[in-house]
């Protein structure tokens, strides 16, 4: 509201000021106008007036020249002047003068002296004043001399007096009183003032301007300025004045006072302001409403479109702006709804893309445990089913980046088909996913495992290729394996893992294996700092020569004492390193104290072959080769003290490369032994490409050895073949003498197990092969 | 022009009729700058007693001019002062040796007017301001106005001593002037006589000129 109305407030004044600005420049252009045409037409009015004025002058002077030229040659006036009676004279005088209006009369000789005089300071007989100067004017051409008289400027004409030939003159004097002055003001538009000056004392003021000026006015004519034209102020009233010399003389002279009035000329435009005035005042007020009313139909609209902005801000996009303009802000509010469904459709979109994902468009993990947390808070009973397809990639590499894509689509349609409505399929990482399954209870869930794993497991056509998948499930149910979304999803990741470890491949959650869990963690994070800490250490399992009943080799077996939880068997620690990936350094480990364990057994005298656990991961590794010869070089133990064990299934992981490391490894000379043989699904025909010297049956087929049992069919095909191929024969998990018997019986070559010995560490091994060598068979028959 | 002459005939056959030893003055008239000037008066006076004669004589009135402009009579001359012009005149004078006024009249006024005392008399038309005339009224014996070449001849002058005044309108004050003494032989005598003259200022008044009053001082004004 405050921004609105001084937007209103800032174009109201934007718009006033604009205004004044305009009506005071147009002021300030008239007034100069104004003033201009004032003065110019004051000046026309003086220049016009001062012509007229001495137009009048020179018409009076001559009219009364010619009525004085007129009355001389009165043939009784001169008849009168040529008695030379000077009573007679001046009576003629003054009654020919009356005739006139001549307030002066003189009657001069042709030699100038005054003959007769009507004024007392001109005495007859004395020599009249001006009489060089009225002769000038024959000389100039004029009719009349203006000198001051008694105070009063006069005008004097002068008549030569014929009788037929000049006997006198005659000169009149006509004061030049206010009559004249206010006549000569009627024509000429001017006031006018005249001063007599006689030795710089100023006479009577003759005006038509009222008295109270006078004596500005005296100021001006006594010191007339050589300005043609001057602006002269007389008590705050404006002229413009022109001095005129009307006649001077040494001493005296008379001054005439010109002046065309400013301020009556300016009162005349008087009203032209008055009218400018109300101009101005009726334009600021329409414009002023104008302002308020532009302002407001901008900012009303404004305001809305704001508003609606606001509500945009805070995610209505519901409503729109509604303005019906034709204008800029209608293309606005227009822009603007568009731009809000358009933020709406990209809002939607946007928190799909962040709720599903993006390939198959199944919720993602944010969503689902979303739904599950609101599941839970509504204490619904839900049950999780965590999916994960274990050969994701070997499928991945087999059937690349599209057949990929295509197979998700396919599973998210497929886990979708068991699902009611209501039930939510999850994609939580590349190759796992969550099914939210509702009212359900652990059966119930496992029912629709069951038929997901069905459905999944039909191969599916992808290009070129017919796809299995090997989809293992594991289940957690709410309210019975947790109460919160993230324990149950943990579990049920739990249960998922466990489940990829059976054969069945769906496990529901154990209470108690997010216990094992946590325990295989730390185990995971612990072993790769067993070996620093010294918790590693090796034992050795005795292997016996079955015909010659000596012990010449034994199997190196790594033993970790874990701080915390005590002895950690190997099959459980092995598994994680191998999981984790750090198995190799493990393997390092043991490579190296076995042959550490040699060089100190070899220093006592006691040489004996060990063998070593070879995982697959250690196969893939380039370096070992390199790595062991450097070891052997290091020790000075001989290559022939060294077997390296290894699985089938590790050789089948990555045969080729395999296939290279076990190779150069038999060019150092280390003899190689097929470990846990019969568990795979490798062959005898397989056997003979590989460079081993040695073949391991499981225990699994030796543990229970007796001569009716399938295995020992197994046993005894698999010795005789392996000796046909040229390997010697190693039989593990020997517990029983008859199964001893049975095996020299069959010709296998070497025995391991507990009814030799069980592994011993390596002092305690030392000191078994230093007892069971003084009397070589006693001890183990 | 011509009645002067005839009027001069007059004086001259009479004179010639009275003395025997008759002699001329030839006179010749100049100004200052030595240019012939007409309407000069020149009188004589001698030992002799004037010859008597008939004392009348005309001032005629013709273009709206005295004819004579210069008319030199004896005092005690009647001088009728006829009008040609088809006009009327009015002819005066303040003139002190005669105050006169004709009243407006045409043709020739019945009684002439008798000029007794020697001296100027100006001679005006108070209806006409520039028609001026002079009569010279003198008691010498001789006397005579220069022509227009500004010759002057008198015949049947006894031969004699003589003394010389000279007159002429436009001499100083208008006042007659002394020309010397000059001795006329009987076989005449050839006089060149020098009148300084004012140029022709106040003699005849003109029409009055248009006031140039205002330009003058509208010129000052502007200086």
């Amino acid at each position: 509201m405050k921004v609105r109305i001084s937007f209103q407030a800032r174009i109201a004044g934007v718009l006033i000021m604009l205004l004044l600005i305009v009506v005071f420049a147009v002021f300030i252009a008239v007034r100069a106008a104004t003033q201009d045409a004032v003065r110019k037409q004051a000046q026309a009015q003086l220049e016009v007036g001062t012509r007229v004025f001495e137009g009048l002058l020179e018409m009076r002077g001559k009219r009364l020249r010619d009525a004085v030229q007129l009355l001389s040659t009165d043939f009784g006036f001169r008849d009168a002047v040529a008695s030379a009676d000077s009573a007679t004279i001046r009576s003629v005088l003054l009654n020919h003068g009356a005739r006139i209006n001549a307030n002066d009369m003189f009657l001069l000789g042709m030699d100038g002296t005054v003959m007769a005089s009507t004024v007392a300071q001109i005495p007859e007989g004395s020599p009249f004043p001006y009489t060089q100067a009225l002769r000038e004017l024959k000389g100039k051409n004029q009719s009349m001399l203006i000198v001051p008289l008694q105070g009063q400027p006069h005008l004097l004409v002068e008549s030569t007096v014929l009788a037929p030939l000049p006997i006198a003159r005659v000169v009149m004097g006509f004061s030049m009183d206010g009559d004249l002055a206010q006549e000569l003001r009627s024509l000429s538009g001017l006031q006018v003032s005249f001063l007599s000056i006689v030795q710089k004392q100023p006479g009577q003021m003759i005006s038509t301007q009222p008295a109270p000026l006078f004596d500005s006015l005296r100021g001006v004519m006594m010191n007339p300025p050589s300005d043609e034209m001057q602006m002269t102020e007389h008590q705050n009233q404006s002229f413009l004045s022109k001095t005129l010399r009307l006649g001077s003389n040494s001493d005296s002279e008379v001054v005439a006072l010109l002046q065309s009035p400013l301020d009556q000329a300016m009162q005349a435009f008087a009203p032209l302001d008055k009218t400018l005035f109300w101009i101005t005042v009726v334009a600021l007020a329409c414009s002023l409403v104008g302002a308020l009313l532009l302002a407001r139909n901008l900012s009303r609209p404004v305001s809305a479109l704001a508003q609606a902005a606001r509500r945009i801000g805070e995610g209505d996009y519901a409503t729109p702006v509604v303005l019906d303009r034709r204008d800029e802000l209608g293309l606005l509010a227009s822009a603007i709804n568009s731009m809000q469904s358009g933020i709406a459709e990209r809002e939607l979109q946007l928190a799909h893309n962040a709720l599903h994902d993006p390939l198959t468009g199944l919720p993602n993990r944010a969503l689902v445990m979303e739904r599950l947390g609101s599941a839970v808070i509504a204490q619904r009973p839900v049950a999780l089913l965590y999916l994960g397809i274990d050969n994701f990639r070997a499928i991945s590499t087999n059937v690349g980046l599209e057949g990929v894509e295509q197979l998700l689509r396919i599973i998210s349609e497929q886990l979708q088909e068991p699902l009611r409505p209501g039930d939510t399929v999850a994609r939580l990482s590349d190759n796992e996913f969550l099914l939210l399954v509702h009212n359900a209870e652990t059966d119930s869930a496992v029912a629709v495992a069951d038929r997901l794993q069905r459905l999944l497991v039909k191969p599916q056509r992808i290009g070129e290729q017919d796809i299995a998948m090997d989809a293992c499930i594991g289940i957690a149910a709410y309210p019975a394996n947790g109460d919160s979304a993230s324990e149950l999803l943990r579990r049920a990741s739990i249960a998922r893992q466990d489940a990829a470890q059976l054969p069945g491949r769906l496990q529901v959650y154990v209470d108690g294996r997010d216990v094992a869990h946590l325990r295989q963690i730390s185990l995971i994070r612990d072993l790769r700092q067993a070996a620093r800490n010294g918790e590693l250490s090796l034992h050795y399992q005795p292997k016996l020569d079955i015909r010659n009943g000596r012990v010449t080799q034994a199997e190196a077996l790594l033993r970790w004492q874990h701080p915390q939880f005590g002895s950690v068997s190997p099959a459980e620690f092995i598994v994680l390193a191998e999981r984790t990936g750090s198995i190799q350094i493990l393997t390092n480990w043991v490579i190296e104290e076995a042959l550490r364990q040699l060089a100190e057994w070899a220093y006592r005298g006691l040489v004996l072959q060990v063998s070593v656990n070879i995982s697959a991961d250690d196969l893939l590794d380039g370096n070992l080769a390199d790595r062991v010869a450097a070891l052997l070089k290091l020790y000075r133990v001989p290559a022939e003290q060294l077997i390296f064990e290894i699985t089938e299934s590790a050789i089948m992981r990555e045969p080729e490369q395999s296939l290279k490391v076990l190779n150069r490894l038999r060019e150092f000379g280390i003899s190689l032994s097929v470990d846990d043989f019969g568990t795979g699904y490798s062959s005898l025909a397989h056997l003979k490409r590989l460079p081993v010297q040695e073949l391991k049956i499981d225990q699994s087929f030796v543990r229970d050895l007796d001569e009716t049992s399938e295995d020992a069919v197994i046993v005894r095909s698999t010795i005789e073949m392996s000796h046909n191929l040229g390997l010697k024969v190693v039989a593990e998990g020997v517990e029983y003498e008859h199964s001893l018997r049975l095996l020299e019986r069959w010709h296998c070559d070497t025995a391991q197990g507990y009814l030799i010995s069980r592994p011993l560490d390596a002092i305690a091994f030392e000191a078994w092969i230093a007892r069971s060598q003084l009397p070589p068979r006693m001890t183990v028959y | 022009m011509r009645h002067v002459f005839i009027s001069l005939l007059l004086v001259v056959t009479a004179l010639q009729g009275t003395l025997a030893s008759a002699a001329s003055l030839t006179a010749e008239f100049v100004d200052a700058q030595g240019k012939p000037l007409p309407d000069a008066v020149l009188t004589l006076r001698g030992a002799t007693a004037p010859p008597a004669g008939p004392m009348k004589a005309d001032m005629d009135q013709r273009d709206v001019q005295f004819a004579p402009h210069v008319l030199a009579v004896r005092s005690g001359t009647e001088i009728s002062f006829p009008n040609s012009d088809q006009i009327r005149h009015q002819v005066y004078s303040f003139s002190t040796p005669k105050r006169f006024e004709l009243r407006l009249y045409g043709g020739t006024p019945s009684a002439p007017v008798l000029f007794d005392k020697p001296g100027v008399v100006v001679l005006g038309c108070n209806v006409h301001d520039n028609m001026i005339g002079y009569v010279y009224v003198t008691d010498d014996g001789w006397f005579g106005v220069s022509n227009d070449k500004g010759a002057l001849t008198l015949d049947q002058v006894p031969a004699g001593h003589y003394a010389v005044t000279l007159w002429h309108p436009q001499g100083a004050d208008m006042l007659p002037v002394s020309g010397g003494d000059i001795d006329i032989p009987a076989g005449g005598l050839k006089q060149r006589f020098t009148i300084a003259v004012q140029p022709n200022a106040d003699n005849t008044p003109a029409a009055p000129t248009p006031s140039a009053f205002g330009d003058a001082f509208h010129k000052a004004a502007h200086e």
